[in-house]
């Protein structure tokens, strides 16, 4: 409290009145300040109030804010991926039912009927395994990955069809990075065959239209929106890159710094420097600390025109323009692509097709399984298989389009190893090296050794060398596999025979006769989808059909699923409890900061009491020593 | 030196302390008025006489004049501190009142809005499907603009209250200083004939020149009699004459806003004090504040939206209108012909066309040329640009851009928009509006909550966008300077509450100065009534005296008479 000085000679009435007054009135707005605090239970009640403090409390408030999201979000996290848990329980109980019935009917003593009952119970495994496959939780389906919104796991042509999505969703649990809540199905049920055909980089050309952010850059970092040098000696430009959204917008930054005769233009998939001067010294370099001409691909001292730049590898993206990819030439030929799954066959022409989206659109909506995507690297075109028990065999349709965009599931350099699904090509055995033979059709006998190879252009050469004017091999022209061409101008039959009990004929596709001059081998390496649904349709065939080796090939097959999903649950498990864990720590921070806060805000009632009481004596005080001040007159005693 | 010369003397005495006995009673009398400036008697020993022997002897007492016991240079200190604490008192009443409005300590404040907002996003992203949560999302979206359009009609409301009480005051200020030129005017005529001060008067006008100085920092300066009132340098009241004071207001940048100017030649007031100081403060600050909510609804409409009209629903659009309006579709977007209030830069954005019944998309790059080189666009060429996209059609409907698929088969939505003009436009926006006032949530959302945003890649079960929008809670923006939106509400709360607790602090300070000043001029000034009680005794007894003088002269004239006999 302020206390005027007294240092005065007279003392007024009006004076004596005035200061009881503002004495009392300030005692009186402690009161009620002390008193706002003991019923509010806040000791500050305004950001005025401390404004110091008031800083650190709304702060604290807003991140005890945040943190509700946090706690909600590790909430809904856990109670998602312990929905995920009871589904992986169950599934595991059905494959090792599966995997009981599989070892149960593979023995010789086991009648058909008695696999035909199994098989019944097999289908119903199936059908409870893809429920849970296409499950929900709180109206999303919990196995598809960002496309929640529809069936994952679609049943068509015999096989099953992953139509959902392998990206797993996040969101922030805490102030650093997010975090993935959803579990990738295909760790779980399989989706996706692990073969990809897709080896092409398709460098597509820039365009006018080609934005900055998908160029990966001279460098492969991109190409930074910053500023860089253009000079010609005698005159300097910095050309700003900032807000420039498409290559075109480089070129015109440039033209129109007008430095000399110097000018830009695109061509192919890299940047052109020119000048109409002749002899006009051109020099690109970036300033301290930027990378822009680098990205560009331009940086250079030259005075021969054109200056040509670096690629700035334009990524292939759903807007790409056909005619643009292989630095604009183009796809060359017509024809088209070729899709088959074994039952049904597309063909997928390029006819009124103009980009890189509808390209894929019509893959992806050739009913055949077939998923055809931009790879993560925007470089080329990827094409799996999505249909579980269904096959997949891409080839060309007449010209070589899916050798351009290196789509070709059967093609030269397939790997024998990825022959029937991935068990390779038999070779001879026992010491003996002939694989097979080939009787042309003038009766003559080819004796192949197919040795040493690796690949099907190692085949193709092999059968060539020992079949020199008698038969040539190559591959189909349309569809997929290896094509046998007798040129031995017989009347007989051409045929292939295996020899030394091999099966290397069997497992090539060629195996066979025909009375015709060609004979057209079958795709024995089409993309195969491992997984769940898989393996159960192969058992449920292999039951159907009483073949024990197709049941002990599926019985495997399912164990290696069972082994998969029980790591899937594990991780699961172990993701559950770091959720846990972490909204254990949440609130025990939230615990810390508020008390912190509650420090900060909160009314100390021992002190708050305290100076309550304190202050009613000085009011007592104050109405006291006015009241008898007030009362006394020097007329009082004058009688 | 005779008998009639004392009785002269006693005469003289008995008027002299009747006349103290006035000037004491009338003391008295005002002890209880704080205007009342206490007066004292000059009384004097009256000249010499010289007598029949040739000697000089005294001639008594005389009363020559009334006092008024006052220091003016005081007086004019207590009126500056006086307007000092006026001004201090009238901003820390007011900003407090600006302080409610934000209640920024409560739970249910702008600040507990946003939190609740962006938290409902964070949800979102949990279920990005999940129907409940996306309409949380809007209902805290409107509870946000809500709060927003309450503080800023609550600060509105500040405003009208403090320009209707700035014209009351300075009315009362114009009334005030009329009374001190009449007055000036009254004691001129008063004082001109004789000797001595219209003390009175004067009590009178240093009263309306304090009551004055509570209302606007004044000085005074005396000339014969008149007192001269200035604000600032500029005068007030020169002698009889008053220039009074109005209040102008003006419209800047479409915002009202008030000053002081003199009534006679509308010049500018410079009033830093008093109650008009204060309340011209307020206003400032009151209009600070309103700026920086709305730059921070501004900031956070366009920073949102830029995010939501990148990103994808559940479903696609059929049809949708832009929000914002351009007023010359024929100007380029970036430029003020087209009068947006958020500025699209140079860029593109793509459009997705989907067939309904095969599921087929198709993107289209679409260009907003804000380059400077080549066509500009112009809302008109955008119509035209998504037009020519096939299975679309868009057409520019009063200023506002429509667009529609072409048949009912097809939806469209929109992606990857690096040129801001999507939202600049209002196209797949979120928030409507452009600041506190107009902020609003996008009709087309709350009557289909399945177009909200959540996506960015196209799948309806991607969160990204939802997890995007709530980052920006935190994420420090360019157009703040670097600033969060929390960050900048943070520096506005924290702003006003520095100045309401600098004005608290001014206000006991400019109040224990006032009592100061005031103590020091009752000190001088002020009525005692023990020091007249004093006085009252002392004139009555040389009153009886003076009545005993008398009587004795009276009796020694009787005894000279009974010679006579």
């Amino acid at each position: 409290m302020s206390v005027t000085p007294i240092q005065l000679a007279r003392i007024s009435n009006s004076q004596k009145i005035g200061r009881s007054q503002s004495s009392i009135a300030l005692t009186q707005a402690r009161l009620q300040q002390v008193q706002d605090q003991l019923t509010t239970g806040r000791r500050i009640n305004a950001p005025s109030d401390d404004p110091g403090n008031a800083t650190v409390a709304i702060q604290l408030q807003q991140v005890l804010d945040k943190r509700v999201a946090y706690a909600d979000n590790l909430t809904a996290a856990t109670s998602q991926l312990s929905q995920v848990d009871n589904s992986l329980a169950n599934l595991t109980a059905l494959l090792q039912q599966a995997k009981t019935l599989a070892s149960a009917n593979v023995g010789s003593d086991v009648s058909a009927d008695q696999r035909n009952s199994a098989a019944a119970v097999v289908q119903s495994i199936y059908t409870q395994v893809l429920a849970i496959g296409n499950s929900q939780f709180g109206g999303t389906y919990l196995f598809a990955g960002d496309k929640g919104n529809a069936p994952p796991y679609v049943e068509a042509g015999g096989g099953v069809s992953f139509v959902g999505s392998s990206r797993t969703l996040a969101n922030v649990f805490d102030d650093s990075k997010a975090i993935g809540f959803t579990v990738d199905p295909q760790t779980i049920f399989g989706g996706l065959s692990a073969r990809t055909l897709g080896s092409t980089t398709l460098d597509p050309a820039l365009t006018a239209n080609t934005r900055l952010s998908d160029l990966a850059g001279a460098a492969g970092n991109g190409v930074s929106k910053t500023a860089f040098k253009l000079s010609n000696g005698s005159t300097t430009a910095t050309i700003d890159l900032t807000g420039a959204d498409t290559a075109q917008d480089v070129v015109n930054r440039i033209n129109a710094a007008t430095v000399g005769g110097i000018t830009a233009s695109l061509s192919g998939d890299h940047f052109i420097l020119s000048s109409a001067v002749v002899g006009e010294l051109i020099t690109v370099s970036d300033i301290a600390g930027g990378t822009a001409a680098k990205d560009l691909g331009i940086t250079a001292t030259s005075s021969a025109f054109p200056v040509t730049g670096q690629s700035v590898a334009p990524k292939v993206t759903n807007l790409t323009p056909l005619g643009s990819l292989f630095a604009g030439a183009g796809l060359i030929g017509g024809g088209g692509i070729q899709l088959s799954n074994g039952t049904n066959t597309a063909t997928v022409s390029l006819a009124g097709l103009t980009t890189v989206e509808d390209l894929l659109n019509k893959i992806n909506q050739s009913g055949v399984g077939a998923l055809a995507r931009i790879n993560a690297n925007g470089t080329g075109i990827d094409i799996v298989n999505s249909a579980q028990g269904l096959p997949l065999s891409v080839g060309e349709a007449g010209g070589t389009i899916a050798t351009q965009l290196g789509v070709k599931s059967f093609s030269n350099t397939l790997l024998l190893s990825d022959f029937n699904n991935g068990q390779g090509v038999r070779t001879a055995g026992n010491g003996n090296t002939i694989d097979f033979t080939i009787t042309a059709k003038d009766g003559s006998s080819v004796a192949v050794d197919i040795g040493a190879a690796t690949t099907v252009a190692d085949v193709l050469n092999a059968i060539n060398a020992a079949g020199a004017g008698k038969v040539t091999a190559s591959l189909a022209t349309t569809g997929t596999g290896i094509v046998l061409t007798d040129v031995s101008g017989g009347i007989g039959s051409l045929t292939v025979a295996s020899a030394n009990l091999s099966n290397t004929a069997e497992d090539l596709g060629i195996n066979g006769t025909t009375p015709g001059a060609t004979l057209n081998g079958r795709d024995t390496a089409p993309l195969q989808t491992p997984g769940v649904f898989s393996d159960l349709l192969s058992l449920l065939k292999a039951l159907q059909g009483n073949s024990t080796a197709g049941i002990t090939h599926a019985a495997a097959g399912i164990q290696s699923d069972l082994t998969q999903v029980i790591n899937a649950r594990g991780a699961n498990g172990a993701a559950v409890k770091s959720f846990q864990s972490r909204a254990d720590d949440l609130k025990g921070q939230n615990l810390a900061t508020e008390s912190l806060l509650s420090d900060i805000v909160d009314t100390d009632y021992t002190e708050a009491t305290t100076r309550y009481t304190n202050l009613q004596t000085i009011l007592q005080a104050n109405y006291q020593t006015t009241s008898k001040m007030l009362q006394t007159s020097l007329l009082d005693y004058l009688r | 030196m005779s008998l009639f010369g004392s009785l002269n003397i006693g005469r003289n005495a008995l008027a002299v302390q009747q006349g103290a006995l006035q000037i004491t009673s009338n003391n008295i009398a005002n002890a209880g008025n704080t205007d009342y400036t206490r007066q004292s008697g000059r009384i004097v020993s009256a000249g010499d006489q010289r007598g029949g022997n040739g000697f000089l002897s005294g001639g008594g007492v005389d009363l020559i004049g009334i006092n008024r016991n006052i220091d003016n240079a005081l007086q004019g200190r207590l009126r500056s501190a006086v307007s000092d604490n006026n001004a201090a008192g009238t901003a820390q009443q007011w900003l407090g009142q600006v302080e409610s409005v934000f209640n920024a300590l409560g739970s249910t404040g702008l600040d507990g809005q946003l939190s609740a907002f962006f938290n409902s996003w964070s949800k979102l992203a949990n279920a990005p499907q999940d129907a409940g949560q996306r309409q949380v999302v809007l209902t805290s979206g409107q509870g946000l603009a809500r709060s927003f359009n309450s503080v800023s009609s609550q600060l509105d409301g500040i405003q009208t209250s403090l320009d209707q009480n700035l014209s009351g005051v300075s009315g009362d200020a114009t009334r005030l200083a009329q009374q001190v030129a009449d007055l000036n005017k009254q004691i001129s005529v008063t004082e001109g004939g004789g000797n001595g001060q219209a003390n009175n008067l004067r009590d009178q006008r240093d009263a309306a020149l304090k009551q004055l100085s509570q209302l606007v920092n004044i000085s005074t300066t005396e000339d014969k009699g008149q007192v001269n009132v200035f604000i600032g340098s500029q005068p007030l009241v020169l002698g009889s004459a008053n220039r009074g004071l109005s209040v102008q207001q003006t419209i800047v940048n479409g915002v009202s806003q008030a000053s002081l100017a003199f009534q006679d030649d509308g010049g500018p007031v410079p009033a830093t004090g008093g109650q008009l100081g204060g309340l011209l403060a307020v206003r400032q600050a009151v209009s600070d504040v309103q700026g920086q909510v709305d730059g921070l609804a501004g900031n956070l409409i366009f920073e949102l939206n830029k995010i939501h009209s990148s990103g994808q629903g559940l479903v696609g659009f059929s049809s949708t209108s832009s929000t914002n309006v351009v007023a010359d579709p024929t100007a380029a977007l970036d430029t003020a012909g087209a009068g947006l209030a958020f500025k699209p830069t140079n860029g593109s954005f793509v459009v997705q066309v989907t067939n309904k019944s095969t599921g087929q998309v198709t993107s289209t790059l679409v260009k907003v040329n804000l380059s400077g080189t080549g066509a500009p666009t112009t809302l008109n060429s955008l119509a035209g640009d998504l037009n020519g996209v096939s299975g679309l059609s868009a057409a520019v409907v009063n200023g506002k851009l429509t667009i529609s698929g072409a048949s009912p088969d097809v939806t469209f939505s929109f992606s990857q928009d690096s040129s801001g003009a999507l939202a600049a436009l209002g196209v797949n926006s979120f928030f409507t509006g452009t600041d506190a006032s107009t902020v609003g949530v996008n009709a087309a959302l709350t009557g289909n909550p399945q177009l909200l945003a959540a996506s960015a890649n196209g799948s309806a079960g991607d969160n990204t966008s939802a997890v995007t929008i709530a980052a920006l809670n935190t994420k420090p923006l360019a157009s703040l300077q670097g600033l969060t939106l929390r960050g900048k509400y943070n520096s506005t709360i924290i702003n006003l509450a520095s100045n309401t607790a600098i004005a608290k602090t001014e206000a006991a300070a400019a109040d224990n100065v006032q009592q100061t000043l005031e103590a020091q001029r009752e000190s001088l000034s002020g009525v005692s009534t023990d020091e007249e009680s004093i006085n009252l005794v002392q004139q009555q007894k040389a009153y009886q005296a003076a009545a005993q003088l008398v009587s004795t002269v009276n009796q020694m004239l009787e005894t000279i008479l009974a010679m006579l006999k």
